[in-house]
């Protein structure tokens, strides 16, 4: 949709693309300096970050610090956690996504509009306020300090709903129901059309909401009570707030190593994530 | 999207229809079917969401540890004792502190970027676009780990910069004028790049034949820009400035628990991060929940505001 509209450059200036493309070259440089720092940092040896910091490429490039991290800390486990933690929130959000946003889309019934004004509504509160009760709930069910607990509660969410029903909505109703005339039951309709027609939009939310939720910290922390249960922001947090807290090499290093996932998995997905992003902005 | 040409759809649409909707039962008066697919989402909204929103409510009347059985009924004590407490008028401030400088680097910035890059070519927009989203995809806690490094008095790299420019070194996170600021630039630069994006859709979403036009018709520079951009702009704009507001206190919250836990001594804590120490730190449920109410109470206008801003949407389509 947004293929055919505005591309045309407001000014043909060439002196105005000229400076738009100076500034914005300025901007990236300085959006993307703190992760080169980041990335540098991890690779100079403990004795050379406070020489010369300004240069953030290490004059003698070591692996200690990822050594260091690596001994010190479970990776392994941090890293099991947040991948069980993030694909729990993500396939249970999508799962209860689905099938309310085909009937937020696509069915008449009495109530239509509370429900749709609910999912909305549920996704301008503060998600602190929740926390106390959400935490009593886990703690009722015996489920702290367990991933189970960590996951249950983040399934509550409008965002997915919303963001699905709005590109289901642009689907013509009339096939759905040739779909129906043709003997297909509502389930059916919905996992063999609707699903796949809009397997774009799912994808692209399948890879928001688990960046989403493996960048998550105050919940899981709050609730991974335990080393066991740490996901990786967890665990690299209480590293550098304690233990690791004045050795910058390692902790460098282990940011670097807890934002590898998401970064790669971004580069890979990029194109498709960019624009489900920016279009279900504009449409929601 | 649709992978169906519009011709074909007409077609369909003259079929003919047996019930209004794709849901039927053998009395169409009782369709159960949407019922049943909202239910489990609903359920958890419901458990997660709207439930722990009125417990809050309840909660807030009680002095209570969150862990002793033992809660006492105090009425609207825990309200009294926050707005008496005498750092709530800064508190309070600083959380209006927070929103404003969101409104310079998390809207008005993104937003000058997008138009920058609508001067672009489609491959280099691409590219800018993609270099300036990349912070956004790192998680909040360990992305401003390097800022605290950046930040610090004495070997960080901010001030042997200035040192090196014969300029004062200031205390940044631990002085308590800057230390906010502080916190707030690490935030926006992690969460800029979600407003690049959506300002640069609501921007590209202007039909480009008015561009045209209004170019055919002797328009440039600044009067295009006022005259036609930011006008069909508008309703992007107004999304994206409710939506910075209510946010800007939600991306701060863990750069603020990573760089300063508040201090210091409050001055980089606000309304939404009180609530959580009072809760988890301190252990005072009751006051935090009363701090939660009051955070609602802050932000309803706001609320309400996007409320009807995700509604009109709705409405647009059908």
């Amino acid at each position: 949709m947004s293929a055919k509209t505005a591309r045309a450059p407001i000014s043909k200036a060439r002196s105005g693309v000229w400076l738009a493309r100076v500034a914005l070259s300025i901007a990236a440089l300085l959006m993307l300096l703190p992760l080169i720092y980041q990335l540098g940092l991890s690779f100079k040896a403990p004795a050379d970050i406070f020489v010369k910091p300004i240069n953030p490429l290490p004059a003698n490039p070591t692996l200690e610090n990822y050594a260091t991290v690596i001994a010190a800390l479970p990776l392994g486990t941090y890293l099991l956690n947040s991948l069980i933690f993030s694909l729990g929130v993500t396939f249970g959000q999508i799962a209860l996504a689905i099938p309310a946003a085909y009937a937020l889309a696509h069915a008449r019934f009495a109530g239509r509009r509370l429900a749709l004004a609910l999912v909305m509504l549920s996704m301008t509160v503060p998600f602190v306020v929740t926390y106390i009760p959400n935490y009593l709930t886990v703690a009722g069910w015996g489920l702290i300090g367990t991933l189970p607990g960590m996951i249950l509660p983040l399934i509550g969410s409008g965002y997915g709903i919303f963001l699905l029903r709005q590109h289901f909505a642009t689907f013509p109703t009339s096939i759905l129901e040739a779909a129906r005339v043709d003997g297909a039951n509502v389930l059916q309709t919905l996992f063999l059309v609707l699903v796949p027609a809009n397997r774009a939009a799912i994808t692209s939310l399948f890879v928001y909401l688990m960046i989403a939720s493996w960048n998550q910290l105050i919940w899981p922390q709050l609730i991974g009570s335990r080393q066991s249960a740490y996901t990786l922001t967890v665990g690299v947090q209480s590293f550098a707030s304690g233990e690791g807290g004045s050795s910058w090499g390692p902790m460098m290093a282990a940011a670097t190593l807890a934002s590898l996932p998401t970064v790669l998995t971004y580069l890979l997905v990029r194109r498709g994530l960019l624009a489900t992003f920016s279009d279900g902005a504009v449409k929601g | 999207m649709q992978e169906v040409s519009p011709d074909e759809t007409k077609q369909l649409e003259g079929a003919p229809r047996t019930a209004a909707f794709p849901f039927r039962t053998n009395d169409s008066r009782l369709e159960i079917a949407p019922y049943l697919l909202l239910l489990p989402a609903m359920t958890a909204l419901g458990l997660f969401v709207f439930g722990p929103l009125v417990q809050t409510l309840w909660i807030s009347f009680f002095e209570w540890n969150l862990v002793n059985p033992a809660r006492r009924f105090v009425g609207l004590e825990n309200y009294a004792a926050i707005v008496g407490d005498a750092g709530f008028l800064g508190m309070i401030a600083q959380s209006f502190a927070y929103m404003g400088l969101a409104l310079i680097g998390n809207l008005a910035l993104p937003v000058g970027l997008a138009l920058l890059t609508l001067q672009l070519s489609e491959r280099e927009a691409e590219l800018f676009q993609s270099l300036l989203f990349v912070p956004a995809v790192v998680a909040v806690s360990v992305g401003v780990l390097v800022w605290s490094w950046f930040y610090l008095p004495a070997g960080g790299l901010f001030n042997v910069a200035l040192e090196g420019l014969g300029l004062p070194k200031p205390a940044w996170l631990n002085d308590p004028f800057l230390a906010l600021p502080s916190v707030s630039l690490a935030a926006n630069w992690k969460f800029l790049g979600f407003n690049y994006l959506i300002a640069l859709a609501g921007l590209r979403a202007i039909p480009r034949e008015y561009l045209e036009a209004a170019r055919v018709d002797g328009a440039a520079g600044v009067f295009l820009l006022r005259r036609i951009v930011l006008p069909l702009f508008g309703p992007s704009a107004l999304f994206l400035l409710v939506s910075t507001l209510l946010q800007s206190l939600e991306q701060v919250f863990v750069p603020i628990e990573v760089l300063t836990v508040g201090g210091p001594a409050g001055a980089t804590t606000n309304l939404m991060y009180a609530v959580y120490q009072e809760g988890f730190k301190f252990f005072r449920a009751g006051r935090a929940a009363a701090e939660s109410v009051l955070l609602i109470g802050l932000f309803a206008g706001l609320i309400v505001w996007q409320f009807r801003l995700f509604e009109r949407r709705v409405t647009y389509e059908r």
